[in-house]
C-alpha cells in the first residue's frame, strides 16, 4: 500500500502559472504488473503529458492498453515502476483529497442508500451527518437522481449506479476528476445526455478531468484534448487538440470541424487497434 | 361481423385460487398431530411406544413445573451458546486469516472441508478421556462443528468482494478500520450470516447429541436417560420440547438471514 499523501490545500489558481506547474504532469511513466504465476506484464511503457489546470482530457486506446492503469497511477492507487506523476509540482505518493475517481466497474455500496453512497467520502472525511447529507442531496439532484435518494443500488439501472459513482466523486468538490468509462454501461441516447450533463457541471466548476472512453465522438465532443494510446506496452501516440467552441451543443456534432477531428482520432486509433489485434493473433496457435 | 369476444379487459374464467402455502403447511402439521392422536387413542399405536401427543404436552407441562427442568435447560442453553460464541469468533478469525493469506487458505481449506463432512462426534471418547466428563468435551466438539461453516462462509464472502471496493476505500483515504468496518464487513455479510446460522444449528445439534451419549445433565442427557429408564412419556415430552425449540430457532434465524440478505445485498 502506498503511504497516504497529506492533502494539498488549494494553491492560487491559474494566475502566475507561467511555468505550467499547476495541473497533472506525467513524465515517462512506466507500469509493470507482476502476475501471480511469477510473470510480469509491461502495461505502460512510457507515458508523458501535461493536463493543465481545468483542462478536460480524454484517453482513448485499444482495450487492454493501460488506460485504467494510468488512472490508478494518477489517483495514487498504484506506484509506477518508472517515471513520475506530479500534481501541482508535488509527486503523487498516494490518494489525495483533491482527486476523485469514478471506476470502470460498479463501485456502489449496495447496502447503502443512494444518498448515503454519495455522502460516503464525506463521512470518511469526518463531515457531520447533516452537512454531508445536505451536500449529497445537492449533487444527487445535479446528476438527475432526485426522488431516488433513499433507494438502494439494486433498485437502480446500471446507468443510474454510474451516476451515483459520479455524484460521489463530485460531492467533495475535487479539483481533479479521474473518470474511467463512466458511461460505458449506457445506451447511446443516455450516454449523450450524460455527456451533456457532465459538460454542464464541468463548465460551472472547471475541474481538471481525465476521462477514459472507447467512444471517439464522445471524446471529441467533451474534451479539450484527446490523447490516443498505443497498444500495450503503451505510450501516447497522438494528442489531438480539440479547438471546437464552448459551450458545445447539438450543433457541435454536425460541424465540419467535429467531423475532421473525429476522423483524425480514428486514423491513429485504427492503426493502433490493428497492431493490438495482430499482437493477439500472434499469441494464438 | 362481430369482432372477437375477447377484449383487453376480458378475463379468463376465474379459477379457485389455490390455498396459500402457509395454510397448507400448518394444515399438514395439525393434520399429522391429530392423526397421531387418534391412532394412539384407538390403540393403533402401542402407548408404550408412543403416547398420544396431548399426553406428551401435558407431561411436558408437569416436567416444566417440577424441579430439575430448569437445570437441564440452562445447562444445554449455556453449552449451545458458548459453543456458538466460540465457534463464531473462531470461524470468523479463521475465515479472515484464510482470506488475508491466500497461501494459508489454499493449504488448509481442504482440511476444513473434510472436517465438515466428518462425523466429529467420533472424537468424543478421546476428548472425554482428555477433558473428563463435564461440559468441556461437549463444548469442544460443538464449537468445532459450529466453527466450520462460519469459517468457510467468511472466507468465501470476503473472497467474493469485487476488487473495486477496496480500491474505492483507498481512493477515499479510508483508514484500515474504516475499510474493514464500513466496506469489507458489510460487503461480506450476505454470505457470512448464513454461515453463522448454520453454525448455530450445528452447535445445537452437537451439544444435544453429545449430551445424549454421555453427560450428567442437559436436555439431550434427559432424553437418553428417560429412554433407558423406559419412561416413554417423559422422553417424548422432552423430545417435543427440543423439537419445538429447534424449529423456533430455525424460523427465527431464517427470518434474520432473509432480512440481512434483503438489506445488504
Ligand atoms: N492487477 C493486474 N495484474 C496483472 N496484469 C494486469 C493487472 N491489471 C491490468 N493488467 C494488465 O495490464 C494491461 C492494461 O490493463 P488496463 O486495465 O489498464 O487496460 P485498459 O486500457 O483499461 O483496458 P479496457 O479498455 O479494456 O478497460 C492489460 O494487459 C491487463 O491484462
Ligand atoms: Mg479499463
Amino acid at each position: 500500500m502506498l503511504p497516504t499523501a497529506s492533502s494539498a490545500p488549494g494553491q492560487p489558481e491559474t494566475a502566475g502559472d507561467r511555468d505550467g506547474r499547476l495541473g497533472v504532469r506525467l513524465a515517462d511513466v512506466g507500469v509493470v504488473y507482476d502476475t501471480k504465476d511469477g510473470d510480469s506484464v509491461e502495461a505502460v511503457r512510457s507515458a508523458s503529458g501535461h493536463i493543465a489546470d481545468g483542462r478536460f482530457v480524454s484517453l482513448i486506446g485499444p482495450s487492454g492498453c493501460g488506460k485504467s492503469t494510468l488512472l490508478d497511477v494518477v489517483g495514487g492507487l498504484l506506484a509506477p515502476r518508472s517515471g513520475t506523476v506530479t500534481i501541482d509540482g508535488e509527486p503523487v505518493t498516494g490518494p489525495r483529497r483533491d482527486t476523485a475517481m469514478v471506476f470502470q466497474e460498479d463501485s456502489t455500496l449496495h447496502w447503502r442508500t443512494v444518498l448515503s453512497n454519495v455522502a460516503f467520502g464525506l463521512e470518511i472525511a469526518g463531515v457531520g451527518r447533516k452537512q454531508r447529507e445536505a451536500a449529497a442531496g445537492d449533487i444527487v439532484a445535479l446528476v438527475g437522481l432526485t426522488g431516488f435518494e433513499h433507494r438502494h443500488p439494486r433498485e437502480l439501472s446500471g446507468g443510474m449506479k454510474q451516476r451515483v459513482a459520479i455524484a460521489r466523486a463530485l460531492v467533495a468538490d475535487p479539483r481533479i476528476l479521474l473518470m474511467d468509462e463512466p458511461f460505458g454501461a449506457l445506451d447511446q441516447q443516455t450516454r449523450m445526455f450524460m455527456g451533456r450533463e457532465l459538460l454542464r457541471v464541468w463548465d460551472e466548476t472547471r475541474k481538471s478531468v481525465v476521462f477514459v472512453t472507447h467512444d471517439i465522438q464522445e471524446a471529441v465532443y467533451l474534451s479539450d484534448e484527446v490523447w490516443v494510446m498505443s497498444a500495450r506496452p503503451s505510450e501516447f501516440t497522438a494528442k489531438v487538440v480539440v479547438d471546437l467552441d464552448r459551450p458545445r451543443g447539438p450543433g457541435t456534432m454536425s460541424s465540419r470541424r467535429f467531423h475532421d477531428l473525429t476522423s483524425q482520432v480514428w486514423e491513429v486509433l485504427r492503426v493502433e487497434s490493428e497492431k493490438a489485434l495482430d499482437a493477439q493473433r500472434e499469441l494464438e496457435p | 361481423m362481430s369482432g372477437s369476444a375477447v377484449t383487453a379487459t376480458a378475463r379468463a374464467p376465474s379459477r379457485r385460487r389455490p390455498p396459500p402455502v402457509a395454510t397448507v403447511r400448518w394444515g399438514l402439521v395439525i393434520g399429522s398431530v391429530l392423526l397421531l392422536e387418534a391412532a394412539a387413542r384407538i390403540g393403533m399405536i402401542d402407548p408404550l411406544i408412543m403416547p398420544p401427543p396431548s399426553t406428551m404436552v401435558v407431561r411436558l407441562g408437569e416436567i416444566v413445573a417440577g424441579g430439575g427442568f430448569l437445570t437441564d435447560l440452562t445447562t444445554t442453553a449455556a453449552a449451545v451458546l458458548s459453543a456458538f460464541g466460540l465457534g463464531a469468533v473462531g470461524g470468523l478469525l479463521i475465515g479472515i486469516l484464510f482470506w488475508r493469506l491466500p497461501f494459508v487458505g489454499a493449504t488448509f481449506e481442504p482440511y476444513l472441508v473434510s472436517l465438515y463432512s466428518m462425523p466429529t462426534l467420533v472424537f468424543y471418547p478421546i476428548l472425554l478421556a482428555l477433558l473428563g466428563l463435564g461440559p468441556a468435551p461437549i463444548i469442544v466438539i460443538a464449537t468445532t462443528m459450529a466453527m466450520i461453516p462460519v469459517a468457510l462462509n467468511t472466507m468465501v464472502g470476503l473472497n467474493s468482494i469485487s476488487p473495486t471496493l477496496p480500491k474505492l476505500a483507498r481512493s477515499l483515504n479510508c483508514s484500515r478500520t474504516q475499510t474493514y468496518l464500513k466496506v469489507l464487513a458489510p460487503a461480506a455479510t450476505p454470505l457470512v450470516v448464513p454461515g453463522l446460522v448454520l453454525g448455530f444449528i450445528y452447535a445445537m445439534i452437537g451439544v444435544i447429541a453429545m449430551e445424549f451419549i454421555l453427560a450428567s445433565e442437559g436436555l439431550g442427557f434427559r432424553i437418553g436417560y428417560t429412554y433407558r429408564a423406559f419412561e416413554m412419556q417423559d422422553m417424548y415430552a422432552y423430545i417435543v420440547f427440543v423439537f419445538v425449540i429447534a424449529v423456533a430457532a430455525n424460523v427465527a434465524l431464517n427470518a434474520i438471514e432473509r432480512r440481512v440478505r434483503r438489506d445488504m445485498e
